[in-house]
């Protein structure tokens, strides 16, 4: 073996220098050895010695995906615990003036009196029933809105037409060209039977900002001329509402309405805070059923991964007959045994379900872990050392499976927010009027082509949550794992 | 037969402080049938002694340290701890009880630390364990046996994967040594090391036996370096015992026909003698050590075998004083 050395190396000398052949049967001592003893060569590289959580505090800071992903989880936070003390919307209230409303932030409304009635103005100097041919008919030299119009009402005033002994009252959605005739005005709306009558009030319950009014003047047949008044609705608000909000106001003001930044649900409540409050149920139910799925997880398969043998089989036996059984028929069973009805919120058989359901595979994934690991020879060490049972599982068997278990609680929490979500959304879960971001998106997709905020808020709330617990575990995975300990 | 004085050379050796009789670790490896790790192993080990335990891989070297120390209960046969009869079937207390007496160095250095301890708790724990040190003196302590196996004391509040294997096997020696045992099995220390390294920690316990005065059981694969560390040599071969002697009759007087191929096989370091040589390699298959027939164990790869080995099992006896072996040949 010497020859491979070259002859100015430590080693090499210290091979050479004692004689290792067989034949002269030289006895050696430790002094023949001692030159190639550089221990401290090897060892001139080093750097500070960090404690064990201030490295694992140091290693996700470098790591982008797991720093945006801890900002996240920080943010859902804020927004489930701190959210409802800033924005303090009653997540139940109604307002049925403002259903299926998108985002809005700084909303005005002017307030009416819809009580009031309106009766067209009717004019002295012009004859009622004029004689004057259709053809020959002017369109009305003015039209305008009488007062501010709202989707109650549109009041509309005109000039009088000489001649004209009525006038047709057309409505449409689309600015009319003016060159096919009246074809293209749209809905007849109605008919004013005297021509000193010139004003009209459309109280058809008005869904768009914007319309076309037309006027055109008639003498037994149509006339082809007319006179178009493009209507912009504003939004309103009753009178006997305004006063609710602020007593002091009058007709005509304009008053400043809460903003829905997230827009309202179908029964205009705000979306917003009932997205807050959903986000306690949802993230309440995420972090307990794992959290006490993984505790039972660790103390069955910690348990059967330690004691082994029969004991081992038996719960091993059992956890394979519990991941067999169907969790959606437990569900409803649990709903039945706890005694919650149909339209009922379960949170607790929900949880109780989850969790009992869901435990084996935490379990499994423990037992296999310490199994191994019981074999290892620092277990083994300890044990030498005089180490108890106790003391072995909570030194080196548990730490040494910290990683599989945080590993398994990633999955575990996006998937029991799933699991809430999938349960609420199809009514087994949390039911109305308790909010969910599940029983949120429930609602939603049933107005999701009119309205599709109302489904995409809670939706994304659901897909951000389960991708940044995904990312936050993977970041929190490398920072536990010594051995990804970085050595720069 | 008593093979446990016939091992102990001559009597200027005090009687042993680790007597092994008969000892033997079967695995069931499936329902009724059991593979023979350790098969019937007797062994005497003197006071401030080192034994080398040489043998192929898989023979049960391994198991035959880890039966000692009570990591495998015994399936028969017993072991002696001074006059005491050490348990067949280690409980937890008697880990505490025989810890500061016989302690272990394993083999895997990367397997052997826990990768979540920084040197400090590894080296302190058993200390810690038995309330040895008092919770202000363990730096120091530490300290000291870190410099002890030639590791700086600054490497105390670093994890074991930062070290190299070398290093790693020091702080298995010092975690081992803190204890203070009187009794050291040693599991291969230094075959995952480089032979620079293995001659530092090869040093290093032969300082450490002079200075401490313990007793090894050296398990080794490399035969001129159990022959420079010990006083007296052992040669399993599947399980069971074939050779022991003074380490120098052994290596160059060997008397069983594995220990002799054995040797042969053993690389020489003068490179003209080694070109030369002519190589006798061992023919045949290792036999299975599950359900093992009767007959020695190497008669089919046995150059010298004869038709008495093929069905009566050798007996283990003196040959030379001092020098036991297993063989025919010899009867
Ligand atoms: N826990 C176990 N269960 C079943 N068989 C085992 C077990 N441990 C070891 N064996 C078997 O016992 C035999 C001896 O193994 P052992 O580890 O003692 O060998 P060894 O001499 O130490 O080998 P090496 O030099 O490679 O370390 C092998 O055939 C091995 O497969
Ligand atoms: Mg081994």
């Amino acid at each position: 073996m010497s020859q491979t050395f070259s002859g100015d190396s430590g080693v090499a000398e210290a091979v050479k220098s004692s004689d290792l052949h067989p034949g002269t049967g030289a006895a050696f001592n430790a002094d023949d050895f001692e030159p190639a003893v550089r221990i401290n060569r090897f060892q001139g590289l080093s750097r500070p010695s960090l404690s064990y959580w201030s490295d694992a505090w140091m290693r996700p800071k470098k790591n982008r995906k797991a720093t945006v992903s801890l900002a996240m989880v920080v943010f859902l936070a804020l927004f489930t615990l701190v959210g409802p003390f800033l924005w303090r919307i009653d997540p139940s209230a109604q307002d049925m003036a403002r259903i299926s409303e998108g985002p809005t932030f700084a909303k005005t409304a002017v307030v009416i009196d819809e009580a009031a009635s309106w009766t067209a103005p009717e004019l002295s100097g012009i004859p009622a029933a004029p004689t004057a041919s259709a053809e020959n008919l002017l369109a009305p030299a003015t039209l305008e809105a009488d007062g501010v119009p709202s989707s109650q009402a549109v009041r509309l005033k005109w000039a009088p037409v000489t001649g004209a002994s009525a006038y047709a009252v057309y409505r449409s959605e689309t600015k009319p060209s003016g060159k096919v005739g009246t074809s293209e005005l749209g809905v007849p709306i109605g008919e004013v039977d005297a021509g000193n009558k010139v004003g009209y009030e459309d109280t058809f319950n008005l869904e768009r900002s914007e319309y076309f009014y037309s006027i055109v003047p008639k003498n037994g047949e149509e006339a082809s001329k007319f006179t178009t008044l493009r209507v912009v609705l504003p939004s309103t608000i009753a009178l006997s509402a305004a006063q609710a909000l602020k007593s002091d106001i009058k007709v005509g003001e304009t008053l400043h309405l809460s903003a829905h930044p997230f827009g309202t649900d179908y029964l205009g409540r705000d979306l917003l805070s009932r997205l807050m409050s959903g986000a306690r149920v949802s993230l309440f139910i995420g972090f307990f059923a794992p959290l006490v799925m993984i505790f039972l997880g660790i103390v069955i398969g910690g348990a059967a991964g330690y004691t082994g043998g029969r004991t081992d089989n038996l719960l091993m036996a059992f956890a394979d007959f519990v991941l067999a059984l169907p969790f959606l028929l437990f569900m409803i069973l649990f709903k039945i045994a706890f005694g919650v009805g149909a339209g009922e919120s379960g949170i607790f058989p929900m949880l109780v379900a989850m969790v009992i359901l869901s435990w084996p595979s935490s379990a499994r994934l423990v037992r296999g872990q310490i199994l191994q690991l019981r074999e290892s020879e620092f277990v083994m060490a300890s044990k030498l050392l005089g180490a108890r049972p106790i003391y072995l599982l909570f030194r080196h068997l548990l730490p040494n499976t910290m990683g599989v278990i945080l590993v398994s609680l990633t999955f575990a929490i996006p998937s029991a927010i799933f699991t809430e979500a999938f349960l609420s959304f199809i009514g087994m879960g949390v039911a109305p009027p308790t909010p969910s971001w599940g029983s949120m998106c429930n609602d939603g997709i049933q107005t999701f082509l009119t309205h599709p905020h109302e489904f995409l808020f809670p939706a994304i709330f659901i897909s951000i949550t389960v991708l940044s617990f995904n990312l936050l575990g993977d970041g929190l995975r490398d920072a536990l794992d010594p051995r990804m300990r970085s050595t720069s | 037969m008593n093979n446990q004085n016939s091992s102990t050379p001559g009597s200027t050796l005090p009687k042993g402080i680790l007597e092994i009789r008969n000892l033997k670790k079967h695995f069931e490896v499936s329902k009724g049938s059991f593979l023979h790790a350790v098969d019937g192993i007797t062994l005497s080990i003197g006071k401030n002694e080192v034994v080398g335990l040489v043998g192929e891989s898989g023979c049960g070297k391994s198991t035959l340290g880890r039966t000692l120390v009570g990591l495998y209960d015994k399936s028969s046969g017993e072991v002696v701890y001074q006059g005491e009869k050490l348990p067949s079937r280690y409980a937890s207390s008697d880990f505490k009880k025989y810890s500061r007496e016989i302690q272990m160095i394993f083999q895997d250095p990367y397997s052997s630390l826990n990768p979540r301890m920084t040197v400090r708790e590894i080296i302190a724990e058993g200390p810690m364990i038995h309330k040895l040190w008092k919770s202000d003196e363990v730096n120091e302590k530490v300290g000291f046996w870190l410099k002890r196996v030639g590791l700086s004391a600054d490497h105390m509040s670093r994890y074991a994967h930062e070290f190299s294997g070398g290093q790693r096997q020091r702080i298995g020696i010092a975690r081992a040594l803190a204890l203070e045992p009187k009794v050291i099995i040693c599991d291969e220390p230094i075959s995952a090391l480089d032979v620079s390294v293995q001659a530092q920690v090869v040093n290093l316990l032969g300082e450490l036996k002079r200075t401490m005065g313990l007793t090894l059981l050296f398990i080794a694969h490399d035969l001129s370096m159990v022959r420079y560390v010990s006083d007296r040599m052992a040669v399993m071969y599947l399980g069971s015992m074939v050779e022991v002697g003074p380490a120098n009759e052994v290596y160059f007087r060997p008397l069983h026909p594995y220990t002799q191929s054995l040797i042969a096989s053993n690389p020489e370091p003068d490179p003209e003698k080694e070109r030369s040589r002519t190589h006798t390699v061992l023919k045949g298959e290792i036999p299975s050590p599950i359900n093992l027939k009767p007959g020695c164990r190497f008669a089919g790869r046995c150059p010298k075998a004869m038709t008495v080995c093929q069905s009566v099992d050798p007996v283990f006896r003196e040959v030379k004083p001092g020098h036991s072996t297993a063989c025919h040949l010899y009867a």
